[in-house]
C-alpha cells in the first residue's frame, strides 16, 4: 500500500490557482488575495478583470498597466462628489487624457470604460474609439464635461460592437448636429443601452432613434434628453424589446397623447415634465413597473398617491419630496417590494410645490414598517424625530445605504438632538455601508457624533453635515469607524487641528473632503496629518457669481475645501489656479 | 421716549457687501426665522438669563463701540424690571443673513460682550464660557447654504420658465428633436 506523505507545506500549483481566481469577483476579496504572497499577487494581477479607481490621482496609468495588464473593465472617478452640487471649480481636474493614452497603447483586453466626473475632450474620445473601437462594448461618460457632439461622432464611426453608450448628465461644450446618433444607428447592431438623459442634446432626429430600434434588436434601455413625447410614437412601435425608457417632455394637449403606447416589456420609466392630465399614459404598464423616476415630473402629492397605488411591483422609486407623508404611507401599503427609494429636495419656494409636499417622521415611520426590503434610502425631510430613526433601525434590516438631510424649512425641530435615534438606527442596520447625515446646528451633539463612530462598524462612506458641537465630538468619532474609507464633511466647523488628529486616527481612511471648517489662512495646523503617500490639497475660499432662484446674479461666498487622499503618484502635476497643494516645508 | 438702534456688524459683513457685484438681501420670513433658529436655543436662553441676573457678576464692563448708542438716560436709573421691559431692536447682519431681535439694553450688552470675546483673541477665561463661545462660533461661522444637485437645479429653472411662459408652448425644448411633426 502506498503511503501518502501529506506534507503540510505543499504549495498549490499555479495552474489550480489560475483556475480558481477568475471565480473570485469581489474586489475586496481580490485585494486580500493579492496580499497573501508574491505569487498570489502575480496571479491576481494576471487574472483581474475589473478595476475601479475611486480617485484618479491615487495612482498612474503606468502603474495600472504594470499591474493589471489584462484588464477588461476600468472605472475611474475624478472630481470630488461635491462637484455634483456645483461646489467644485469646473477646471479642478480629473483629465482622462493620460488614461486614454495608456489604454490606446497597452490594454488589449479592455472592453468597458467608465469615466465618472472627469474631463473628457473630443480628442480623447477619438483616440479611444480609433484604438479600441473594435473591442469596446461599453463606454460611460458619466457626469463628464469637456467634449462635444464631434467627439460622439467618432463613437458611432468606430465602435461597431458597442452595447452600452451612456453619457447621462454630461455637459457638452458644443452640439453641432445630430450626426453622431445617425452614425451610430447606421453602423451598430449590437446596442443594448443608449443614454443621453439629462443632457442638453437637442439636434438629434427621431428617425435616427427609429433606425436604431430597427437595427439593434437587443435594444432594451433608451434614455434621451428633452423632446416632444409625441415624436416617440413610432420609436415605441419599433423598439419592441424595450424594457427601460426615460426622457421626453409634454407640450401638447392631453388628448393627443392617447396615441402613445409603450412597448410591451417596459418596466422602468423616467418621465420628466409629465403632468396630472398626461400621467395616464403610464396606466397600461403601471402594474409591470419595477422602476419609476418622477424626479423631474410636474405631479402633486395626490398624483403621486394615485400613481403609486397602480404600481405594486415597484422596486425602485425616485421622486421629490412632493410625494409627501401621504405618498409614503401609500408606498408602504402598496409597494412591499421596494428596494431603493430616493426622495430629493423640491423647490424651496412653497408656491411652486404642493402644500402637502413635505416629508417628515410620519412618512418615515410608515415607510419603515411597510417596505421591509429597502436596501437604499435617501430622503430630504422637513421634520424628524428620534423615534422615526429608531423605527428605521428596527424594521429596515436590509439597509445598506441610508442618507438623511434635514431641510431648513421648519424654523424649529422639536426633537433635537438626534443622538438616540441615530444610535438606534446604526445599531439596528447592521448591513449599513454608506451613511449620510446632514442636519442643522444642534442636530447632533458631541455624544451623538461619538455614537456614530461607535456603531458604524461596516460603514465605508460617510457624509456628515452640521453634526457635533466641538472638536471633542470629532475626536471621539475618530476613535471608531473602523471601516471608514471616505469621509465628507460640510459645515461642521471643526478646527484644523482636530481634523488632522481625526484623520490620523481613522484606520481605514483613504479620502477626505471637508468644506466649512475652522479654516486658517495658512492651513498649517493641517500639516499634523502630513505623512508619506498622503496628498493634501486646498481649494481656498472663492467668490463666484451665480444666479439665485429669482434669476438675479448674486455673489456666492464659497468657503475653503480640504481634499486629502492616499496616492502612489505623488502630488498632482496639473493643478489649476483654484487648487493648491499643502506640503510641509522641507528643511 | 426714543428707541435706540443697536447695530452690530459681526465679522465685518460690510466688507463683503461693498466689494460684491450685487447682494441679494431679499429674504423671506422663513429665512429670517431660520437664521434666528440657527442660534442655539440654550445660548439665547443663557443670554436672557444672564441678562436678568445682577450686573455685579459681570466683572468687565462693556467698552463703548462707535455704533452703540445708549438708551434713554432715564431708564438707567429706573428699576431693573423697567430696564428689562424697555426693549430696542437689535439688528445683526451676518454673512448675508439679517436677524432682528427686540432686546433690552442689558441683554444687548451681553450679546455685544460675547461677540467681542469671540472676535478678539481666543482667551481661555473660563472653561464653561469658552465652550459656549465655540458653540456660538460654530453656529454662525458654519452657516453654509445647502447645496442642490445640478440636475435638480436645472429642472427647477426650466420648470419656472415653462410656468412663466418664456418658452413657446410652455416647453423649454418644444422644438427639440427636429421636425417631430414631420
Amino acid at each position: 500500500m502506498e503511503e501518502r506523505n501529506v506534507k503540510t507545506n505543499v504549495p498549490m500549483p499555479d495552474v489550480v490557482l489560475q483556475c480558481l481566481m477568475p471565480y473570485i469577483h469581489d474586489p475586496r476579496d481580490r485585494a486580500s488575495i493579492s496580499l497573501v504572497c508574491r505569487r498570489w499577487n502575480q496571479i491576481d494581477a494576471m487574472t483581474r478583470k475589473r478595476v475601479t479607481i475611486a480617485m484618479c490621482y491615487s495612482t498612474t496609468p503606468q502603474r495600472l498597466r504594470r499591474r493589471f495588464r489584462n484588464l477588461e473593465s476600468l472605472k475611474l472617478k475624478g472630481k470630488p462628489r461635491a462637484a455634483m452640487f456645483n461646489l467644485i471649480p469646473e477646471d479642478w481636474g480629473g483629465y482622462v487624457t493620460p488614461w486614454v493614452n495608456e489604454i490606446a497603447k497597452s490594454f488589449d483586453c479592455l472592453k468597458a470604460v467608465h469615466f465618472r466626473r472627469m474631463i473628457v475632450k473630443d480628442s480623447d474620445i477619438e483616440l479611444l474609439a480609433r484604438s479600441r473601437g473594435q473591442q469596446l462594448e461599453s463606454l460611460r461618460l458619466d457626469k463628464c464635461c469637456g467634449f462635444s457632439s464631434d467627439g460622439l461622432f467618432h463613437i458611432g464611426r468606430f465602435c461597431r460592437r458597442l452595447k452600452t453608450l451612456f453619457i447621462e448628465e454630461s455637459l457638452l461644450i458644443y452640439e453641432r448636429d445630430g450626426e453622431w446618433l445617425h452614425e451610430l444607428a447606421m453602423n451598430n447592431t449590437a446596442l443594448e443601452t443608449l443614454n443621453f438623459y439629462q443632457t442638453d442634446i437637442t439636434r438629434v432626429r427621431f428617425e435616427d432613434l427609429e433606425l436604431m430600434a430597427r437595427n439593434c434588436r437587443s435594444l432594451v434601455s433608451v434614455k434621451i434628453s428633452d423632446s416632444e413625447f409625441l415624436g416617440l410614437v413610432n420609436f415605441f412601435r419599433t423598439a419592441s424589446m424595450l424594457e427601460e425608457f426615460g426622457g421626453g417632455s409634454f407640450n401638447e394637449e392631453a388628448e393627443r397623447y392617447n396615441v402613445v403606447s409603450f412597448p410591451p416589456k417596459i418596466c422602468r420609466l423616467a418621465i420628466p415634465y409629465v403632468e396630472k392630465d398626461k400621467i395616464s399614459i403610464v396606466n397600461p404598464v403601471a402594474s409591470s413597473l419595477k422602476k419609476l423616476d418622477l424626479l423631474y415630473s410636474l405631479l402633486d402629492t395626490e398624483d403621486h398617491c394615485l400613481l403609486i397605488q397602480r404600481c405594486p411591483n415597484l422596486e425602485v422609486l425616485e421622486c421629490r419630496d412632493v410625494i409627501g407623508d401621504r405618498g409614503l404611507e401609500v408606498l408602504a401599503q402598496c409597494c412591499r417590494r421596494l428596494r431603493r427609494l430616493r426622495i430629493e429636495r423640491g423647490a424651496d419656494d412653497q408656491g411652486m410645490e404642493d402644500e402637502e409636499g413635505l416629508v417628515s417622521q410620519r412618512g418615515l415611520m410608515a415607510l419603515a414598517q411597510g417596505c421591509l426590503e429597502l436596501e437604499y434610502l435617501a430622503v430630504y425631510v422637513s421634520d424628524i424625530t428620534n423615534l422615526s430613526l429608531e423605527y428605521v433601525g428596527t424594521y429596515l434590516k436590509n439597509l445598506c445605504d441610508f442618507r438623511l438631510v434635514l431641510l431648513d424649512r421648519e424654523a424649529v425641530i422639536r426633537d433635537l438632538p438626534l443622538d438616540n435615534g441615530v444610535r438606534a438606527l446604526l445599531r439596528g442596520c447592521q448591513k449599513l455601508i454608506r451613511f449620510a447625515l446632514y442636519l442643522r446646528s444642534g442636530g447632533l451633539s458631541d455624544i451623538g457624533l461619538k455614537y456614530v463612530g461607535q456603531y458604524s462598524e461596516n460603514v465605508r462612506w460617510m457624509l456628515l453635515g452640521y453634526v457635533g458641537q466641538t472638536d471633542e465630538g470629532l475626536l471621539e468619532f475618530s476613535k471608531g469607524c473602523p471601516s471608514l474609507q471616505t469621509l465628507e464633511m460640510r459645515a461642521c466647523n471643526f478646527s484644523e487641528r482636530a481634523l488632522a488628529a481625526a484623520v490620523m486616527r481613522l484606520p481605514s481612511l483613504r479620502y477626505l473632503w471637508v468644506q466649512g471648517y475652522g479654516a486658517s489662512t495658512t492651513g498649517n495646523d493641517l500639516l499634523a496629518m502630513a505623512r508619506p503617500f498622503w496628498n493634501i490639497e486646498l481649494i481656498p475660499p472663492r467668490q463666484i457669481v451665480i444666479d439665485n432662484q429669482n434669476g438675479q446674479e448674486v455673489v456666492d461666498e464659497q468657503p475653503a475645501h480640504i481634499i486629502a487622499y492616499y496616492s502612489l503618484a505623488g502630488p498632482r502635476t496639473d493643478f489649476p489656479a483654484t487648487v493648491r497643494p499643502l506640503q510641509p516645508q522641507h528643511p | 421716549m426714543s428707541r435706540a438702534m443697536v447695530e452690530l456688524d459681526f465679522f465685518r459683513a460690510e466688507k463683503y457687501r461693498s466689494s460684491s457685484k450685487s447682494f441679494d438681501r431679499r429674504r423671506s420670513f422663513r429665512d429670517l426665522q431660520s437664521a434666528i433658529s440657527k442660534m442655539k436655543p440654550e445660548l439665547l436662553k443663557s443670554l436672557i438669563e444672564s441678562g436678568s441676573s445682577t450686573p455685579k457678576q459681570d466683572p468687565t464692563p462693556v467698552p463703548p463701540l462707535p455704533l452703540y448708542s445708549p438708551t434713554n438716560p432715564k431708564s438707567s436709573s429706573s428699576s431693573e424690571s423697567a430696564a428689562c421691559s424697555q426693549t430696542a431692536p437689535l439688528t445683526i447682519f451676518y454673512n448675508g443673513t439679517v436677524s432682528i431681535f427686540d432686546v433690552p439694553k442689558d441683554k444687548a450688552e451681553n450679546i455685544l460682550k460675547l461677540a467681542m470675546e469671540n472676535s478678539g483673541e481666543d482667551s481661555s477665561k473660563s472653561p464653561v464660557s469658552s465652550c459656549e463661545r465655540r458653540r456660538f462660533i460654530h453656529n454662525l461661522a458654519s452657516d453654509l447654504p445647502m447645496a442642490r444637485t445640478l440636475s435638480l437645479q436645472r429642472f427647477l429653472e426650466k420648470r419656472k420658465e415653462r410656468l412663466i411662459g418664456a418658452m413657446p408652448y410652455g416647453g423649454s425644448k418644444a422644438y427639440a428633436f427636429r421636425d417631430w411633426k414631420n
